[in-house]
Order: structure tokens, then sequence, then C-alpha cells
């Protein structure tokens, strides 16, 4: 009874308050500027970024943009207005599908990935060799990689965007072909602006910093051998998918919960 | 030897023991200022001051006094899981003593800030138990990260220096190996590269015969002896391995139970009469050494 009255929410406090005091910890490596000693392997990292995902996240949300692109087509067919098939695709890519899609994906692969290699590192002496040849590992693993993190996404996400806009353009214009190319784009420019791509572009950014900050976390935290990363690279993964959705809650909530810029109805 | 340490160490020496101890201590002492003339005693590389530390509540190192002196191969000997790499980390300031002070060339390094952490940090060589080399470079890289990141070196010298570093320890035509690509020998020999490659004050060995056939055992605490000849410095040999003892070791520390039972030059330790020295360094199953 004591353990879930008092011990449990006694040590829940303390992990989030650990877990703070981290993500505050790499973020002053950043913004402090000692990051900047090791500026090679930042870039290292952001070609990692480039390289091993930016590819597979594109692909995901080009693949997403067809599907929205169909659905949309297909139910303003059903109600008589085809024409507006551009709402739908704008407002499903732009303001959820992509930044979800986006949290996602680096949960599943950037996340896991940051836990499954800091935490080998860890396990197998690695950090306490840097830590011991006079390179503090906090600097070197935790701020070079969340450095990387901050280059590298916002690129990406507007580049995601751009691919799930362009699927949805070739399913509604080119393969169900209700709506001709220029119908369709005066509607899709019409219910979204220029703060609309920065709020999303926030939304997106915001899941991503903390998916990184999440795996650095549970990485750089990791032991108790192979079983002890196992371990970590899963709780990473579960509080990553919570809090992507919290953002993207939130983040609808606060840009557009109390203006959707809907041109509907005058 | 500082006297004060020895001092401190003496009283921490278990019964029966103490006389042998200090015989040997003032023989030290009587040697050091005939060499050293004028009486002036070497300062030790580090110095364990009265250290505990506890992990919850299992006691690891209780009250232990301990210096390695400069210029030598010491090794720290004792049962497995008696705090022998607990030590090691003590040294570099990856663990902190819940009390007392552990001192390298005179300076506290639990009261360092960061920066000067990272800074005394570069006077040391640490030969992890497998290597601990990175996975994501290969030998090369690996031996050359130290030098890279620590110095102004442009390519061509910092690939020479890392070429003969690695022949020296065997390994000239392995740069462009991966680490998993290695035996575990060699894994060693290649972290054993990187510990000497900015040329350290002070280099320490965790277990460097774990894991290894005797023949090659014998090989790596040969080549360690060589290379200490080549450079000097002092050099910490943490094991549980007599035989490697009694090939490298001039200095020899014994711990148990968190403290230190006897410490002075190899060959009086062999010819110990502490009754847990004995029985460890015979490795005979009776005596004061249990299985618990």
């Amino acid at each position: 009874m004591r353990t879930w009255l008092v011990d449990k929410p006694r040590d829940g406090i303390a992990a989030v308050g650990e877990m703070a005091k981290f993500f505050g910890t790499v973020l002053g490596e950043v913004f402090g500027g000692r990051v900047f000693r090791f500026f090679g392997e930042a870039l290292r990292q952001c070609g990692v970024l480039i390289l091993g995902s930016t590819l597979v996240i594109w692909t995901l949300t080009f693949i997403l943009g067809l599907t929205c692109g169909i659905e949309g087509a297909y139910f303003f067919r059903s109600v008589g207005a085809p024409a507006y098939s551009g709402v739908f695709t704008a407002w499903c890519n732009l303001r959820e599908l992509t930044p979800y899609a986006f949290g996602y994906m680096l949960s599943a692969k950037v996340g896991t990935g940051l836990v499954a290699e800091i935490g080998a590192m860890r396990i197998t002496d690695e950090v306490d060799a840097l830590e011991v040849m006079g390179i503090s590992s906090m600097t070197f693993l935790c701020g070079t990689r969340l450095l990387a993190a901050f280059l590298v996404f916002p690129v990406m996400y507007v580049g995601a965007l751009g691919a799930g806009f362009f699927g949805s353009y070739l399913a509604v214009v080119q393969q169900i072909a209700e709506v001709s190319s220029g119908g369709f784009f005066l509607i899709f420019w019409m219910f979204q602006n220029p703060v609309d791509l920065i709020f999303s572009t926030i939304k997106g950014y915001m899941m991503a910093i903390v998916v990184v900050l999440v795996g650095l976390y549970y990485g750089y935290t990791a032991g108790g051998g192979p079983v002890g990363v196992g371990t970590a690279t899963a709780k990473s993964m579960v509080l990553n998918l919570v809090a992507v959705h919290l953002i993207g809650a939130m983040g609808t909530q606060v840009f557009w919960g109390a203006s959707p810029r809907a041109p509907i109805g005058g | 030897m500082s006297e004060s340490t020895e001092e401190r160490q003496e009283e921490g020496h278990q019964d029966g023991d103490e006389d042998a101890t200090r015989e040997h201590r003032d023989e030290e002492q009587s040697e050091e200022s005939q060499d050293g003339g004028g009486g002036e005693e070497q300062q030790d590389a580090i110095e364990f001051i009265d250290v505990t530390k506890a992990f919850g509540r299992n006691v690891i190192l209780n009250g232990l006094n301990l210096g390695i002196p400069e210029n030598q191969i010491s090794m720290i000997l004792g049962p497995s899981g008696t705090g022998k790499s607990v030590c090691i980390n003590h040294m570099v300031g990856l663990l902190y003593p819940d009390e007392g002070d552990v001192l390298v060339h005179g300076e506290s390094v639990p009261g360092m800030a960061d920066d000067d952490l990272f800074e005394m940090r570069k006077k040391f060589g640490v030969l992890f138990q497998d290597g601990a080399l990175f996975g994501s470079m290969n030998v090369f890289d690996n031996v050359a990260f130290p030098l890279r990141q620590h110095t102004d070196k442009g390519e061509d010298e910092v690939g020479e220096i890392v070429s003969l570093r690695l022949k020296e320890v065997g390994l000239g035509a392995a740069g462009d190996r991966m680490p998993n690509e290695l035996s575990g020998g060699m894994r060693k020999r290649a972290g054993f590269a990187r510990a000497l490659v900015l040329e350290p004050d002070i280099v320490l060995f965790d277990e460097p015969d774990s894991g290894l056939d005797p023949v090659r055992t014998a090989l790596l605490c040969e080549l360690i002896m060589e290379i200490h000849e080549e450079n000097g410095g002092a050099y910490v040999v943490i094991t549980h391995d007599i035989m490697s003892a009694r090939r490298v070791a001039e200095y020899i520390a014994i711990l148990w139970k968190g403290k230190i039972v006897e410490s002075g030059p190899a060959d009086e330790l062999f010819n110990s009469d502490n009754q847990f020295v004995r029985q460890f360094l015979a490795g005979e199953a009776q005596g004061p050494l249990g299985m618990e």
C-alpha cells in the first residue's frame, strides 16, 4: 500500500527531476557554446541524420500524403464538392499528419537509435574511455547530437511537408482527376498561409527535439548490461510516443484552437 | 613514497602484518634518502587518503590508504569484488570518495572543477578490460582520436605517431580493421596503443589479462614492461593474476575488504610473513581468505 501511495509517486517525481536536469544540462552544452569545440563531430552527426533518416521520413510522408489525398478526394466527391479536395490535403498534411508522422518516425528510428548507440557505448566503457581522455562525454555525445538535430530537422521537416503535399497532389489531380490542377491549388492555398507553415514547423520541431532529448537521456543513463539497454530503448519509445501526442494536441490547441483560419461561409 | 601516506597506510594494516610492513618501509625510506640525496622523497604519483566508498549498504573501500610510486610498475592485487576497479575509477575522477581524498601529483581529484578534472585526465592513459575501443571507428582512428582532439598536429604527423604506436603493440597491419573484427587480445593491444598515444605520465590497466590465454597474457606483460622501460611513468596494473604480478610488478599493494593488507616492493611481498598475503600470492586454499 505504502509502495503505491508514497514510494512510486516519489520515485516518479525524482525521475522527472533527473530527466529535466539532464535536458537542462544538454541544452546548456549547446546554447552555452561548449559543443562548438566538437563542431566537426556535430557535422558528422548531421550527416548521419541526413543520410540515415531523411529518405525514410520523406517516403513515409509521401505515402501518407497519397492516402490523405485519396481520402479527401472521395469524401468531397461524396458530398458533391470534389473541387474542395484541397481543403483536406492542406489541413491534414500541414497541421496533423506530417507532424505526427515526423514524430513517430523519429521516435522509432532516431530516438531508439540514440538509446541503443549511446547505451551500448555506456556498457562497453566507451563513455568512460572518453571521459578519461579528458573529453566531456556529455558534450561530445549528447551536445553534438542535439546540435545536429537543431540544424537538420527544420529542413528535414519542411521537406517532409513537401513530400506529403506532392503525394496528395498526385492522388487528387493525377490519379482520381476530378479537379484540375488550378482548381486544386486555389482551394489548397486558400486554406493555409505562411503562419500555418511556421506553426506546423514549430510543432514538428518540438516533437523532434523532445524525441532526441529523451533518446539521449535513456542512452546516457543506461546500465545493467544489454538487457538494461533494451529496457531503456523500450522505455524511451513509450515516453516518446506519449510526448509526441501531447505536443501534437497542445500544438493544435494553441495554434489553431481559437482561430482555425478556415475561410468557410464568408 | 610520502611519509604521511605511509603512516596512514600502516594504521590501516591488519593486525599481525604491521612489523613486516614497517620493516620494508624503513628499508625503502633509507634507500630513497640515499638515492634522492639530501633526504628528499619523491612524491607519490597517486595517493589515497582514508578513502571510503559505499554503493548503498555495500562498503567497497573502507578507509583505504595507498600510495602509487612514480616511475614504477605497480600492481594492485586482490580477490575478485574487493574494489580494485573502484580504485581506478577514483584515480581518474569517474567516482568520488564518500570520505577521504585522492591526490594525483599532489592535487585533490574530488576538489577539482570540471575543466581542471578534464585537464588532469590528460595525464592518464587507461586500458579498460575490453579495450573500450569506439565501435564506430577503425583501429587507426581509435588510436588517433586523442591526438586529433587534444593536439594541433597535422594528419601526417598523427599518422606517423599512430603507425608507430600500432607497430609497438604488434598491430601495424590492423589499422583499417573495425573493433568487432579483432580478437580480445588485439582489442586490448589497440586499447593499449590508444592509452599511450598522448605519452601520459600515468597509465592504468584494468585487468589486462582477463580473458586471455596464458601465452598472450605473458606477451602482453612483456609489452607492458618494454613500453614502460621506453617511456617511464607510473604504471598501475589491476589484476588478480599472480603470474602477471610475478612477471611485471615492481611494487605491489594487496587489497582486501576495502583496505590495503600490505604494500611494498614486489620481492618483499612475495616473501611476506603475512598469512593473507602468503595465501593469496601462493594461490592456496588454506588461509584467512575463504569463499565468502
